[in-house]
């Protein structure tokens, strides 16, 4: 058992994913057809020995809650496991005082109560696998207040702009977070990944909560960088961040490939999700499916190229889905060519034959809609 | 109990040894089917679709497997208080010794103290191996309208067939049970019992107690229970189940229960939402279908990597098809792997089974369906 408890943060304002989070959270996006992004925290989490976990919500909790449940799907401890989902009053999108400091605040009570040493916080829009146990035995090894995990990447010019950056020294020393303008094409990606005690952590939040009511967890460690002993550590591995809708799509895509897909997956780290019983796929006479992510349930009878699939959607005879990044339970009808595009949940393409995006500008089509 | 005081035994001790090196170290009902699922999914979760809260499953023949997969009664949701499923395998009680269960109808006697506990008014008794959707709440609707003593499930099979089984005689206008005949050579009628009974607890409990000191009964439902309330004039009603069932006793009928599911509006439908069927959960990755894959007609579960060709064709979790490998006409159980070149034809591959490269397992004219249970080996 850990000496730690969880926290999954809600993305914060500067996520923005268009079309998909007008439904939900990110944590509860759909994730390479059969998983929601949240289930990487958890599972890390859960395959980390942490067994008590705060989830944070903010607008649209539904999706969310439905999906997290009991949380007995992430292999937590039925007795002395908990995972709670925790809510903010302050839950609009965009509204300056919807911060995480705020939602720390207004369930203070919840996080005091709880009799572990330290705290592991991760983000619900990262997507990543990394063992917990580690971080914080090298974390109370190195006498540190705080350690942050972070992920070297070489094409920050195009890519995590929305993310923040770690700007270290040679003893691994955290000197200042700053955002990533997209000037330079290597940089630390912050992973939003932190542990520390959690009486620090308790602390910080007040003191941040005091100092400004706009204050994030991120501005008050900012802050404190030359006052506390912050260091860094190096995450190796897949990583991918869903800060905006191309990344969203992208780091689907990058997926399809099994080669990175087994940078991410590893038999002895599962991913647990929520099960939906769906029955096997069944590819009819005349179905031709090439370098794709199919889940359970589909009905396939079309063509699918490059694409991801979700659970129990349907592909009609003639139909072509090329390059797409599909949701559950969606149709495509006979004759129907769709490209570029992420899918969403429900969404029936059927009447609209030809409905293709730029390569470089994939479309979206919204939850519930009839093309 | 609360929902409709029925209470449902499912036998589940039969060993299938015409299934040879599947059931070797399984019992029947573990034996997995359809791609993800094992055939006692298909009983449980129609208890569990038809609001029966307490299941007992009778285990004997290697049970180890069936006991702790059976056990964790949350796949079929059936764990609410006071619901559950509980593996019955013959016990020592303080009033007789341990011994195996002798007969269907046995096996229920022995555990006439659990099904005490819980004092059902009806008792449903089941088969473990069986494959088919059905909704055990209309049944019973039927045995109360019929105000029966049984009630037997039915299915018409054709003529030429009923020989094999056990077939129920009955008044064509009220579909009250005449006669039983245990495999006929002149069958008068084709209605084929599906062990599927409906009994009421009180009576069918002195009944068992009688038979259990009769040293002459064989302790069988079909040979012993059913003709001795005919004999003694009970109202015995058949219930005719219309829709897809399968008994699957050999490598052949498994195999084609199997490719039964292949066709387009196949009547075991196991997509539809309202009567899903429930088994174990895994984490394994959605199916990844590779570059080069070419998929025709098949029944594919999550964890399945293909590259080659998969024709007529159902995999089981975590099953992998290699590049320029072709699997056709062929089923696939979880894990098992077709190296590169490697071609299976009418084939059941085992669990974990792997085909060597280029190897050649099958072939198309075969008249029995090859069942491979031993790694074959192929080019180093």
């Amino acid at each position: 058992m850990s000496k730690a408890f969880g926290i999954i943060n809600f993305a914060g304002n500067h996520i923005r994913v268009d079309g998909l989070q007008s439904f939900r959270p990110v944590g509860a996006f759909s994730f390479l057809g059969r998983y929601r992004t949240i289930d990487f925290p958890i599972s890390n989490m859960s395959n980390s020995g942490i067994d008590y976990i705060q989830v944070y919500v903010r607008q649209k909790p539904r999706s969310l809650t439905e999906h997290l449940g009991t949380g007995r799907h992430y292999n937590i401890n039925s007795k002395r496991g908990n995972l709670q989902i925790l809510y903010a009053e302050h839950n609009q999108i965009g509204d300056v005082y919807s911060t995480d400091i705020a939602a720390y605040m207004e369930n203070m009570d919840c996080i005091e109560d709880i009799a572990f040493p330290y705290v592991v916080i991760a983000p619900s829009y990262m997507i990543y696998t990394a063992d917990y146990s580690e971080f914080l035995k090298d974390h109370i090894e190195s006498g540190a207040d705080i350690t942050m995990m972070y992920h070297s990447v070489d094409n920050a010019k195009e890519a995590f702009l929305n993310c923040n950056t770690l700007n270290i020294n040679k003893q691994k020393g955290v000197l200042s977070i700053e955002p990533n303008h997209g000037n330079a094409k290597n940089r630390n990606i912050f992973m939003d990944t932190y542990v520390m005690s959690k009486e620090l952590f308790i602390d910080l939040v007040k003191k941040a909560h005091k100092m400004s009511s706009m204050y994030t967890f991120f501005d008050i460690i900012n802050e404190e960088c030359t006052e506390l002993d912050i260091r860094a550590m190096s995450h190796r591995g897949y990583f991918a961040a869903i800060a905006d809708f191309n990344s969203y799509y992208q780091a689907n895509m990058d997926l399809i490939d099994l080669k990175h897909a087994s940078d991410l997956f590893d038999d002895k780290w599962p991913i647990y999700t929520r099960t939906n019983d769906s029955c096997p796929t069944q590819y009819f006479e005349g179905s031709k499916v090439t370098s794709s992510v199919i889940s359970n349930g589909c009905l396939i009878e079309g063509t699918v190229e490059n694409s991801i699939l979700g659970r129990g959607c349907t592909i009609k005879p003639g139909a072509v889905v090329r390059n797409c990044v599909v949701s559950a339970d969606v149709t495509i009808g006979r004759g129907v060519h769709a490209e570029n595009l992420v899918i969403d949940k429900h969404a029936r393409l059927v009447r609209g034959k030809r409905v293709i995006a730029a390569p470089e500008k994939p479309g979206y089509i919204k939850r519930g809609d009839a093309l | 109990m609360k929902q409709n005081n029925m209470l449902a035994m499912i036998l589940a001790g039969g060993r299938g040894s015409r299934l040879h090196d599947l059931t070797k170290k399984v019992a029947k009902p573990a034996v997995s089917y359809g791609g993800k699922y094992r055939i006692i999914d298909f009983p449980l979760s129609n208890c569990a679709n038809s609001g029966i809260d307490v299941v007992g499953v009778l285990t004997q023949y290697e049970s180890i497997l069936l006991n702790s997969y059976v056990a964790a009664g949350r796949r079929w949701g059936l764990d609410a208080k006071d619901s559950g499923v509980y593996v019955l395998p013959p016990r020592e009680k303080s009033d007789a010794n341990l011994d195996v269960y002798r007969g269907t109808a046995d096996a229920i006697s022995q555990n006439i103290d659990f099904i005490d506990t819980y004092s059902p008014e009806y008792l449903l008794v089941l088969s473990g191996d069986h494959i088919y959707k059905m909704n055990y709440a209309k049944m019973l609707a039927y045995h109360k309208e019929c105000n029966a003593d049984a009630t037997i499930a039915v299915i018409e099979v054709p003529m030429k067939e009923a020989s094999r089984f056990g077939i129920m005689n009955t008044d064509e206008s009220t579909g009250r049970i005449v006669e039983f005949e245990e495999k006929p050579e002149h069958p008068k009628s084709n209605l084929a019992s599906m062990g599927i009974y409906i009994f009421n607890w009180k009576q069918l409990r002195k009944m068992l107690t009688a038979d259990m000191k009769n040293p002459d009964s064989s302790h069988d439902f079909g040979k012993d229970i059913i003709p001795t309330m005919l004999n003694n004039g009970g109202n015995l009603y058949a219930y005719k189940f219309k829709g897809y069932w399968k008994d699957v006793g050999t490598i052949d009928s498994l195999w084609e229960a199997n490719m039964d599911l292949l066709d387009k509006n196949n009547e075991l439908d196991l997509n539809d939402s309202t009567w899903k069927i429930y088994t174990e959960d895994v984490t394994a990755l959605p199916q990844y279908v590779g570059a080069a894959a070419v998929i025709d007609r098949a029944f594919i579960t999550q964890g399945c990597v293909i590259d080659g060709e998969v024709k007529n064709s159902v995999l089981f979790t975590g099953s992998k098809v290699a590049p320029g490998a072709k699997v056709i006409d062929s089923v696939l159980m979880p894990g098992a792997e077709v190296a590169e070149g490697a071609v299976v034809t009418r084939a059941l591959v085992a669990d974990g089974i792997k085909i060597g490269k280029n190897a050649v397992v099958g072939s198309a004219g075969s008249e029995n369906i090859e069942l491979v249970a031993k790694r074959v080996k192929g080019d180093e």
